[in-house]
């Protein structure tokens, strides 16, 4: 009796909520994950969704933030639930293991020639594959070496240095001074890419045009001998291998550190917490030729979404003048469209142009399977020079063995 | 135990079964599903996102041994377990008797040792990672107070620094769950036989090695397996403060997994080392309880 009542109410509710679910058909909700570049990221996309609904009745864009460090790890977790959202932010680099998967959509087939004349041509590039493009580049950002200015005049530098001669001739007046010259990066993300700086301005390379690895040349044991007798001598934060980029940008703003190789972004964050420190922001140093890397963050929109074409309608959007300039300013970023670069407030801004004309120079991380690898073995390779446990030859040598395995040569 | 134990599956009365049939359907589908999983994953090359790639046979495995970063993890790994497990036993012991005596503030004193319990492993290991920081930690401006360094030193910067750190906040961290079983152990050994040592001429440290020790022995021994389960399996405290590193000289077998499967995206080795880590702690607890002694009354 009481059962088949309860069947009849379960009944009811269920015939309910499918006609109140065939109501709102129209309505789309996108789901979106971003990173959380600041505390700004956030707010950023609420408002920008709230917008997007203003603008189209009906549809919704529910915001997921999530941290840099767990983002690939959430992704994994999420796909492999089939519980994705349609568009997410992810570092290219990763693209490629999305793309063997088939996961993603490649966008070309939603681009106008107009969308794509949008966007300054270098930063399209690394999310092509295969001729295709996959993602849409939404944050960009190159390196540049910072300098204490107090530090530098003191040193005989007031513009910063030029070379990496300058950069040791300038630490040890610093470490005379009682400070730390050269921040050396080697715990954490990209301990790899801070080596690179060197590796590239010496004229080396990390991977071949063969595929290979190519970082175990006498430009990488150069490059690598250098760092090495820069923490010898004194002329680094003593224990590298206990500082993140975190912890080196913090020195910096503390004005504990003369030089320090990073993001754009630290110009906002000095600018909100040491608004009083001075600094310049100098190429990174050469040594044979000019160097710099050039990362670019893409949004992807997955295969599986249902709603693909309300979620490029959002993409359209974001990557309107308007929003892309608010994106790129509050966060620090370098323009990857057009119409930001010609904003005033990036063409006025000389630190900011300082990075912008880098970019000739740029190194891009390559979109190939293994670079995670790579990027773990070399890690571990500098981490064992640094730590005095094996020399730059031999450490480069065992680098050079693992990444080829994982580059499948 | 012992006595229930013809009451087994095969001589339960048919309704009885049948009744216990749903939560036990349920129970092996919660854990033998994921073994299951991990069966097929490690036997398969699988990509990041969990695509099968195609079947591998024993490759992962064969794969994971011959990695020599897998070997040192495996062997730090044990060093990681014998010394947290040994060293928080060694401390919760004295702790134990110390709470189990009759002083004034007992129950404050009580209250101070449980209270880390309380405090979630990450945020512990954040606080500790904080305290040992080169440049503005605790302990740094503590020893430098003292005069016993004159700059800082970077703890985490070396894995010989780095990892007997680890290690004690392991110990650290162990202790109120230890001490909340050897006091609940001490709670049962009734007090009058201490007074009879005591009229015999027995000594504290007497009565401590002849009454307490073995009394205590069987809930010395639950401790030691459950701690080595779960401090084999710990995660948190190594991956928060170093990720492994630096050059993979803090990994144990539990953070070099997690590396493997979510850094690398290598879903199949991961899977592979998590089936060798359950044979590990299986063939370690088996061996254990089997070297204890019977009797232990």
């Amino acid at each position: 009796m009481t059962r088949f009542k309860r069947i009849t109410h379960l009944a009811a509710a269920a015939a309910l909520s499918l006609a109140s679910m065939a109501a709102a058909a129209r309505a789309d909700t996108v789901r979106i994950t971003v990173s959380f570049y600041s505390a700004a990221t956030g707010p950023y996309f609420e408002k920008m969704a709230a917008a997007f609904t203003a603008a189209n009745p009906g549809h919704e864009v529910k915001i997921e933030v999530v941290n840099w460090p767990s983002l690939l790890q959430k992704l994994q977790t999420d796909i492999a639930g089939n519980a994705n959202p349609d568009i997410s932010i992810i570092g290219t680099r990763w693209l490629l293991d999305f793309v063997r998967d088939d996961l993603v959509e490649p966008l070309d087939g939603h681009m106008s020639a107009d969308f794509r004349n949008r966007f300054i041509g270098t930063f399209l590039k690394p999310a092509e594959i295969k001729g295709k493009v996959y993602g849409l580049p939404i944050a960009a950002s190159a390196r540049a070496l910072y300098y204490n200015k107090a530090m530098l005049t003191a040193a005989g530098m007031p513009d910063g240095p030029k070379t990496w001669d300058d950069v040791a001739a300038a630490a040890e007046k610093i470490k005379a001074a009682g400070g730390n010259g050269f921040g050396l990066m080697a715990k954490g993300t990209e301990v790899d890419v801070y080596w690179y700086y060197a590796l590239w301005t010496h004229g080396g390379q990390v991977i071949g045009p063969d595929g290979k690895a190519a970082f175990n040349t006498p430009a990488g044991v150069k490059s690598l001998a250098m760092y090495k007798s820069f923490l010898d001598r004194g002329l680094t934060e003593p224990g590298p291998t206990d500082y993140t980029r975190e912890d080196l940008q913090n020195q910096f703003k503390q004005g504990r550190l003369g030089m320090v190789i990073t993001a754009p972004f630290l110009i906002n964050q000095i600018n909100k917490e040491v608004p009083n420190l001075q600094y310049g922001i100098a190429p990174v140093p050469t040594g044979t030729n000019a160097a710099t890397y050039a990362v670019t963050d893409s949004v992807v929109m997955f295969k599986n979404s249902k709603v693909k074409d309300t979620a490029w309608k959002f993409l359209d959007f974001l990557f309107s003048a308007g929003p892309r300039i608010e994106f790129t300013k509050s966060e620090g970023f370098l323009p990857t469209t057009k119409a930001e670069a010609a904003d005033p407030y990036f063409t006025g801004n000389e630190r900011l142009q300082t990075f912008v004309n880098l970019l000739p120079n740029a190194q891009f991380a390559p979109t190939i399977t293994g670079w995670e690898d790579t990027a773990k073995a070399v890690t571990n390779a500098l981490q064992s020079v640094y730590l005095g446990t094996a020399t730059p030859e031999a450490a480069l040598k065992k680098a050079e063995d693992i990444a080829n395995q994982a580059l499948g040569k | 135990m012992a006595a229930r134990r013809p009451t087994a599956i095969g001589v339960l009365p048919f309704p009885v079964l049948v009744m216990i049939a749903p939560s036990l359907l349920l129970a092996a589908f919660v854990i033998l599903y994921p073994v299951w999983e991990i069966l097929r994953l490690s036997v398969h090359e699988i990509s990041r996102f969990g695509l099968v790639r195609g079947f591998v046979g024993w490759d992962n495995f064969t794969g994971v041994l011959a990695d020599p970063s897998f070997r040192a993890s495996l062997w730090r790994t044990l060093i990681w377990t014998g010394a947290v497990v040994g060293g928080t036993v060694l401390v919760s012991v004295p702790t134990a008797v110390i709470l189990n005596l009759d002083f004034a503030g007992r129950g404050l004193a009580r209250a101070l040792v449980m209270l880390p319990w309380s405090v979630s492993l990450s945020m512990a290991s954040i606080v500790w990672l904080w305290s040992f920081n080169a440049d503005y930690g605790l302990i740094n401006t503590i020893l430098q107070s003292l005069g016993l360094i004159a700059r800082g030193v970077p703890w985490m910067a070396r894995p010989e620094t780095a990892f007997p750190i680890e290690i004690a906040i392991g110990v650290i961290v162990s202790i109120p769950f230890t001490t909340t079983i050897l006091l609940g152990g001490l709670a049962s050994i009734p007090g009058d036989i201490y007074e009879a040592a005591r009229i015999d001429g027995a000594g504290p440290l007497r009565q401590f090695r002849a009454l307490t020790l073995p009394l205590l022995r069987n809930f010395i021994n639950i401790a030691v397996v459950l701690n080595i389960i779960h401090v084999f399996n710990s995660f948190p405290i190594i991956w928060i403060m170093t990720q492994g590193g630096p050059d993979d000289g803090t990994h144990i077998l539990i953070t070099y997994l997690y590396d493997l499967a979510f850094r690398l995206g290598k879903p199949g080795p991961a899977a592979a080392i998590s089936l060798i880590m359950l044979a590990i702690l299986f063939a370690f607890t088996f061996l254990y309880l089997r070297l204890q002694p019977k009797d232990a009354s």
